[in-house]
């Protein structure tokens, strides 16, 4: 429909109502679809707002619709359709009288960026690149089927559900102040690994230290100083510029996580009956937060969480093993520290002004402010640092959380570019071989167990992450710190 | 008897989707799980070396084709293992149940010999339907990647 409040009428991709707040906030009000409880809140600039897909307007004002919801149904600017609520989805339930939802966590539970520094520049790394690349690739297993170097009976699996990341930095994979980075120190509390089945166990139980495939990725990225927005977060977080090297980490929970959402979808389709709840989108099954079913996927959505960080860890301590085997030097000395892990599919208790909320972050970022109690006190003054992943040709952003974040999206911000194109089609438009010579051609170089799947991650598969960003640093939820281009990229 | 299947270009933009059809109920069975297997891995470059039988129940035939085409990659993460072919046969029972019986046949992942796509992650039910129409069966599947 011709969508009027401002700013011009736009072709949108509903029927629905959407009316301008400012040139960044788009609200659905609650006349526009049976069942809303609260509007739904969309950012965008008014051309992302136009490009997005016909799910997005559906699903965001089904979310709206779930009991127990507080203030707004919102969805950030990388925002598609996903399964139940869109990805780019943030909504926050009342722990009382609100409910928990997998498809408000999405399948991989705790998928998430991971971001380290160096003290090597890019005039260090390009000689030994193409080493570095396939040291990278022997060490960080990846795509279908790959299991991790770490071997774990049970009881260690159940550990490392329960520890997370403490788990691994207690076994010798990183360093201690590796957990003062990571979201929730690496170990969310309240993980019950009783509450998750032999199947998810089987899965996950081999995958430790695995990329896995789909959009994931371990990348070489290079920070030229006159990408550096903010010179002082940046310097406060190890970002120097000066054609520093970071490398960046986009992966979760694996099987394991599916798993886990998939056995409560299960339980959840059968609960909503019981408690009388109905739901205008099958993917939406859910269960009232306090009741046993709610607590029960709460518990083990948390063990796929801390698996997830565990995950990351594992593989931040292969990729320092790999610097040092190439570069002959320790990764102490290579200055390789954690800049932040941060969750973007996740739900977790949080306080606001009115009171504990079970916030879902689906696609989304927590973002912090600065004075935030919940941030290690190296980012209290700076705000949490926000990693945004862009396509792999185009590069990726750091940002850091702000107040408004806190007092406007329940402390959530953005997570990636987000899609415009499907794969089928993006394999229909170019081959895996040719996305590989023409990144080489622009001086990437691509390591990737499927050559179909590297297809489908063709950087014209996604929305410009730079107006995405643009679109949150205007609107004052996140900060722009500095861009991070790729030079080199290992896929699933 | 036949079966089919299409991969979809315009739905499940950071995922994958296919129809798959058939002239019976097991025949649509056969198209789906094709469907799964081909999207992991190219089947002609994966061996037999690996085999795991399966049996399901269910009332609803939509519910067995989402348990059935969900072990796929069940095995596949938990016995770390690509597919190559299978055998499958669908009965209806007295009490109007129907029964699968089927047996998976693969290797390990091996990228060295196998043409390996997409991890699949998991069976959605976005979208999903299995419907009986005309003198066929057909499906809509959506598969986390």
């Amino acid at each position: 429909m011709e969508c009027a409040g401002g700013g011009g009428r736009m072709k949108l991709h509903t029927e629905m109502r959407v009316n301008r707040i400012t040139d960044e906030v788009w609200e659905i009000p609650i006349s526009e679809k049976s069942g809303m409880l609260v509007p739904a809140r969309i950012y965008a600039t008014p051309t992302i707002l136009q490009s997005m897909d016909a799910g997005v307007f559906e699903q965001v004002t089904n979310v709206a619709c779930l009991p127990g919801i507080r203030r707004y149904a919102l969805c950030m600017p990388d925002g598609h359709w996903g399964y139940g609520f869109p990805i780019g989805g943030v909504a926050a339930f009342d722990v009382r009288t609100g409910i928990i939802s997998p498809g408000g966590v999405g399948y991989d539970v705790n998928c998430g960026m991971r971001l380290m520094r160096t003290n090597l520049t890019q005039q260090d790394v390009q000689p030994l690149l193409e080493r570095l690349m396939t040291e990278l690739f022997r060490r960080v297993p990846a795509g279908v089927g790959a299991s991790g170097a770490v071997r774990l009976d049970h009881s260690s699996f159940e550990d490392v559900m329960v520890r997370g990341a403490r788990w691994c930095i207690e076994n010798g994979y990183g360093w201690p102040q590796d957990l003062e980075a990571i979201e929730e120190r690496g170990c969310i509390a309240g993980a019950d690994p009783s509450k998750v089945s032999d199947q998810a166990v089987s899965r996950g139980i081999n995958q430790l230290g695995t990329l896995g495939s789909g959009n994931h990725y371990l990348e070489v990225q290079v920070v030229a100083s006159d990408r550096v927005f903010d010179q002082k977060i940046a310097s406060a977080w190890g970002i120097t510029g000066h054609d520093q090297i970071v490398v960046m980490v986009h992966c979760g929970s694996r099987g394991f996580g599916h798993q886990v959402a998939s056995d409560y979808l299960k339980v959840f389709e059968k609960a909503m009956r019981r408690y009388g709840i109905s739901v205008n989108d099958q993917q939406l099954a859910c269960a009232p937060f306090t009741s046993v079913e709610g607590q029960d996927y709460f518990s083990a959505m948390n063990c796929a969480a801390n698996t997830a960080f565990a995950n990351r860890q594992v593989i931040n301590h292969q990729i320092r093993e790999a610097f040092a085997a190439v570069f002959g030097r320790s990764a102490e000395e290579l200055g390789m520290e954690l800049v932040y892990d941060v969750a973007h599919n996740i739900a977790k208790v949080e306080r606001y002004p009115e009171g504990d909320l079970v916030v879902h972050r689906k696609g989304s970022t927590r973002a912090l402010g600065p004075g935030s109690p919940d941030l290690s006190p190296r980012y209290r003054t700076t705000g949490q640092p926000v990693i945004c992943g862009g396509s792999m040709e185009t590069g990726s952003y750091l940002l850091a959380g702000t107040q408004a974040a806190m007092s406007d999206t329940f402390a959530s911000t953005m997570h990636g570019s987000g899609r415009t194109m499907s794969r089928a089609q993006a394999k229909k438009t170019i081959r895996g071989e040719q996305v590989q010579k023409q990144m080489k051609q622009r001086g990437i170089l691509v390591k990737a167990v499927s050559m179909s799947g590297l297809a489908e991650e063709a950087g014209f598969a996604y929305k410009d992450i730079s107006e995405v960003v643009e679109t949150v640093d205007r609107a004052g939820i996140t900060k722009k710190v500095a861009e991070l281009r790729p030079i080199g990229n290992i896929k699933g | 008897m036949s079966h089919s299947f299409r991969f979809l270009d315009d739905i499940a933009t950071a995922d994958l989707a296919f129809d798959a059809s058939g002239d019976s109920l097991q025949e649509l069975f056969h198209g789906a799980t094709c469907a799964v297997i081909d999207a992991m891995a190219d089947p002609s470059t994966v061996g037999s070396t690996w085999r795991k039988s399966v049996e399901r129940t269910e009332e609803d035939p939509a519910e067995l084709l989402f348990d059935w085409l969900s072990d796929l990659v069940y095995w596949k993460d938990a016995d770390g293992v690509v597919f190559s072919t299978f055998t499958l046969t669908i009965t209806c029972g007295d009490d109007g149940s129907w029964h699968l019986k089927g047996e998976l046949c693969g290797e390990s992942v091996n990228g060295l010999v196998q043409v390996l796509r997409n991890d699949v992650k998991g069976i959605t039910k976005h979208l999903y339907h299995v419907r009986q129409e005309g003198m066929g069966w057909n499906a809509r599947v959506v598969v986390d990647v």
